[in-house]
């Protein structure tokens, strides 16, 4: 898929563990693993909203299009 | 009181009775086809063999019908209901039918009343085979649903 997710990018700069920011957007740790790894197909503004606002930073930082041959 | 599990056992007896009537058919079929043909008025001395050949040859997409149904069953019964399995096992089921009905129309030529067996596991075939692409839909759906954060 064209859209990367750089979720893991800028947990490595705030230095927040998967554990961690899973409790803080309130989904399990096997959701946040399908996002880090970009199985996922869908996702909500709300879990977006919940990222953006533990992380401090924009949904532009945390997902990215690539042209396909880039990927 | 009655339930899921209560209603998917009576559906997987169900199942097992055909299975048995199937059998009980086939083994007596020489008998079964004897009085038949004798019993009769339509004249059918001497095709006792092509029924016989039809009751054989139809036994074939029955039986695995009947156990890809209880494979349905099984699947259903352990929680895994939209999955690709079971899309695969409808495909399979619903050309089970199909076979039926070419079998059921090829003996037509001897014995017309077997036109409308065709219909009818042709028309059935057809159900399945929507009811297949409703289940690939869901299929599709669900895997968006469980994918989605």
């Amino acid at each position: 898929m064209p859209i990367v997710v750089n979720l893991d990018v800028i947990m490595a700069k705030r230095k927040i563990s998967s554990g961690e920011l899973a409790e803080k957007i309130g989904i399990s740790q096997a959701n946040l693993s399908i996002l880090k790894t970009g199985k996922a197909k869908a996702i909500r503004f709300s879990t977006m909203e919940a990222i953006c606002k533990s992380l401090d930073c924009q949904p532009g930082d945390i997902l990215e299009y690539q042209e396909p041959d880039e990927v | 009181m009655w339930n899921r599990e209560k209603s998917i056992t009576l559906s997987k007896l169900c199942i097992l009775i055909f299975l048995g009537l199937l059998l009980a058919v086939v083994v007596s079929a020489p008998w079964l086809t004897h009085w038949f043909v004798n019993f009769s008025q339509a004249g059918l001395q001497g095709d006792q063999s092509y029924f016989l050949a039809t009751i054989y040859v139809g036994f074939i997409p029955a039986v695995y019908l009947l156990y890809s149904m209880l494979g349905l069953l099984r699947r259903i019964d352990a929680g895994r209901v939209f999955v690709a399995e079971n899309v695969e096992l409808l495909r399979r089921i619903s050309w089970s039918c199909f076979l039926g009905a070419v079998i059921a129309l090829v003996s037509v030529f001897y014995y017309f009343p077997w036109f409308f067996v065709a219909v009818a596991a042709a028309f059935m075939g057809l159900i399945v085979r929507v009811l297949k692409n409703v289940f690939a839909q869901a299929v599709e759906l669900k895997n968006e649903a469980d994918y989605t954060v």
